[in-house]
């Protein structure tokens, strides 16, 4: 055992702490993978059967091979990935402006923006719904990540990130003569990729765990996101007969954001760490 | 240029390619619940051989497709229940033409005119009404005319294990001794926990507003009081209700009834034969039935009847699944495309009692496609008895969620019975005076 790792040791109070933790966290998820792998019949009359064999992938299979899931993948896929393009895009250049930017009204645009963190979705889907019905967007891959873009945590996110980096910077390049979008580009844009990675990733997941929107604006099987299409799938009283259905469909459709979690885990450490200090 | 005009000719050669694939069949949509289950059903068209909600229903719509090559059939699979999905298609002027309802559903779309009255299409079907049976009917019309075809009539049970009534003394000629007032019933329930040590009932009164109320509605209906005196007044603080409640409070004090449980654990009590009656839904007769003969079942004997006549005459609170057609504007050719599919629909309705569900029309009542399935004689007469609330009545799923809270507030003792009642027909009121 070297230094550096005795010192960084957690005292065993706060590793026992951290175990229960931890035991809480990934109980509930481990729950759910077992009963995903357990037959209907069997969860119906007890579902701590759960906890031993026989175990099956009968239930993967049905969601596979008995529905449209391939497409559902893909829309979710380009939804998801085209509102995270189009919230690093806007959020950025809107953060840049405000943090860096003087023009007229600069702090009361900022306060209207901020007001829509105020308002709830909830309370805009019926107008958005009938503009979008009257634009003839439903049941296409813009209406489905339009409604996305409008990110005013994005924006503040953005501003408080770009109003930490030091104005020096911008200086020094105006010095060398940079226009206003070659600071951005050149100089601020790659200081903020921990912020952009942490946007990216926050938005990407509640992109793809988005229900009530593409609920009702895709409303044909070929426009569903995974989320839509994995609900049209079940069964009524599936939480009865076709409970191992059920958790399998939730496990399925986590995956894809674990796989992003695991590739970018060191940039949404790192970034969140940065906000917790700075 | 000898290039160029290649490309011109592949292109002309695409256009005039893409113009012979122009499809001018009439297109059906059909938009429906029941979830998806292609990895058995995908590709069969074997009615007959079909079984649960999902895989009969997949299979018609396979059959129809199949055998309707000159119609474009669009099939749309929606989240159970599907409302929010048709209520942003019809605000977005894009509604199917064809959509599965619950029957207590139709008058929220009706009354606003959002369904096309459907005589018409029913007669170029040439399905006669008369056929229906009383509960589809009842389900269907609304203000005078058809809004609907039914296809069935769903209801509560009286789901029974008969080992265990057996052991309690409950048996009769082979057939479970029901009760026949509330005080019968309150004896049958002491003498069944006395003999076998377990409650008489297995009720699911968690997360399940809608079987409390099906429990006060029945009853209601039985003694035939006035529940809704018109559409913006429910009547529930009258002595009819409070009979009935106050003897489901009393199976709750006396633990002569599981508590606690919702569907689920409710379900899996039942099949592991801890409790006598479990009162649940028609859809659930298969489920049962399978689990009783399974090798070690801990069910032992199963019956199912009826809820008992407790109170004045037979009576059921049901609901039923149907298809409606939202209004829109038609070719003469799609409106003849959904006649042929609700006559082509009609015609498998002694299918689709494989489900549990009770048959539409009165012939498969009495067709061995329905008798001949397990305990569906002993349920028929509720295609009869069976009573949905009067057609003017719109948001009953809400009604429904309003009542259930303040009546599982009253049998658990948490609010007395009365209170719990006013509180529920205020708080109805005040929903159906907003709308």
């Amino acid at each position: 055992m070297t230094a550096a790792t005795g010192r960084n040791r957690l005292p065993w109070p706060a590793l026992v702490g951290v175990l229960i933790g931890a035991a809480i966290m990934v109980a509930p998820l481990l729950w759910t993978l077992l009963l995903s792998l357990k037959s209907n019949t069997e969860l119906m009359r007890d579902s701590a059967s759960a906890l031993s064999a026989p175990y099956t992938l009968d239930n993967y299979r049905d969601i596979v091979t008995g529905s449209d899931l391939p497409r559902w993948l893909l829309n979710s896929l380009i939804v998801s990935l085209g509102t995270t393009g189009g919230v690093l895009l806007l959020c950025s250049l809107a953060g840049y402006g405000f943090a860096r930017l003087e023009f007229p009204f600069r702090r009361t645009l900022f306060v209207f923006v901020l007001l829509g963190l105020a308002i709830p979705e909830q309370a805009v889907i019926l107008p958005r719904h009938q503009l979008f019905a009257m634009l003839g967007w439903h049941n296409s891959y813009p209406g489905l990540m339009l409604p996305g873009l409008a990110a005013p945590f994005g924006v503040f996110f953005m501003t408080q990130y770009f109003r930490a980096i030091p104005k020096d910077l911008d200086e020094a390049a105006m010095l060398d003569g940079a226009s206003r979008l070659s600071i951005f580009w050149k100089v601020l844009l790659p200081l903020s990729f921990p912020a952009q990675a942490t946007l990216g990733v926050f938005t990407f997941l509640g992109s793809w765990n988005d229900y009530w929107w593409p609920l009702i604006s895709a409303t044909t099987s070929d426009k569903y996101t995974l989320t839509v299409g994995l609900a049209s799938a079940q069964m009524n009283y599936a939480q009865t007969s076709g409970l191992g259905f059920l958790m399998a469909q939730a496990v399925f459709a986590s995956i894809p954001i674990l796989i992003v979690y695991i590739i970018f885990q060191k940039q949404i450490v790192g970034a969140m760490a940065g906000a917790a200090t700075r | 240029m000898t290039r160029c005009k290649l490309l011109l000719a592949t292109l002309a050669a695409l256009i005039l390619g893409s113009c012979g694939q122009i499809d001018d069949r009439p297109t059906l949509v059909i938009q429906r619940f029941f979830g998806e289950c292609g990895a058995v059903y995908g590709k069969t068209v074997d009615v007959a051989k079909a079984e649960t909600e999902c895989g009969i229903l997949t299979t018609m719509l396979n059959k129809f497709v199949a055998d309707n090559p000159d119609i474009n059939v669009k099939i749309n699979v929606v989240a159970w229940p599907g409302y929010p999905q048709l209520a942003a298609q019809i605000a977005a002027g894009d509604p199917p033409d064809l959509v599965t309802m619950h029957q207590s559903v139709i008058s929220d779309y009706q009354v606003r005119g959002l369904l096309s009255p459907m005589n018409d299409l029913l007669a170029e079907a040439k399905i006669d009404t008369r056929s229906l049976t009383p509960a589809g009917q009842r389900g269907a019309i609304k203000n005078g005319h058809f809004y609907a075809l039914p296809w069935d009539t769903i209801g509560r049970l009286w789901h029974i294990n008969t080992s265990l009534m057996a052991k309690a003394g409950l048996m009769s000629g082979g057939k479970p001794v029901l009760p026949n007032s509330p005080a019968e019933l309150l004896e049958h329930a002491r003498k069944f926990k006395a003999a076998t040590g377990k409650p008489y009932l297995i009720q699911a009164q968690v997360s399940a507003p809608d079987y409390l109320v099906a429990n006060l509605y029945t009853y209601l209906l039985a003694q035939d009081a006035v529940i809704f005196s018109d559409s913006r007044h429910i009547r529930l603080n009258t002595p009819e209700a409070r009979a009935i409640v106050e003897l489901y409070r009393t199976l709750n004090a006396e633990k002569l009834t599981t508590t606690s449980q919702d569907f689920p654990g409710a379900t899996a009590s039942f099949v592991n034969g801890e409790g006598g009656i479990f009162p649940t839904g028609t859809w659930m007769i298969g489920p049962y039935d399978e689990a009783s003969k399974a090798k070690g079942s801990r069910l032992g004997g199963y019956a199912v009847v009826p809820f008992p006549r407790l109170w004045g005459k037979s009576a059921a609170f049901v609901d039923g699944h149907s298809w409606v057609v939202p209004a829109d504007n038609r070719t003469p050719a799609e409106r003849r495309a959904i006649a042929r599919f609700l006559a082509f629909s009609a015609q498998y309705n002694g299918d689709w009692v494989r489900t549990g569900h009770l048959p539409a029309f009165r012939a498969v009542l009495d067709a061995p496609s329905f008798t001949a399935q397990p305990h569906r004689k002993d349920i028929a007469a509720m295609a009869a008895t069976g009573q949905q609330l009067p057609d003017f009545v719109q948001r009953q799923s809400a009604i429904q969620g309003l009542i259930g809270e303040e009546l599982e507030a009253a049998v658990t003792g948490i609010k007395p019975v009365d209170v719990a009642l006013a509180d529920a027909e205020r708080r109805v009121n005040e929903l159906l005076s907003g709308i």
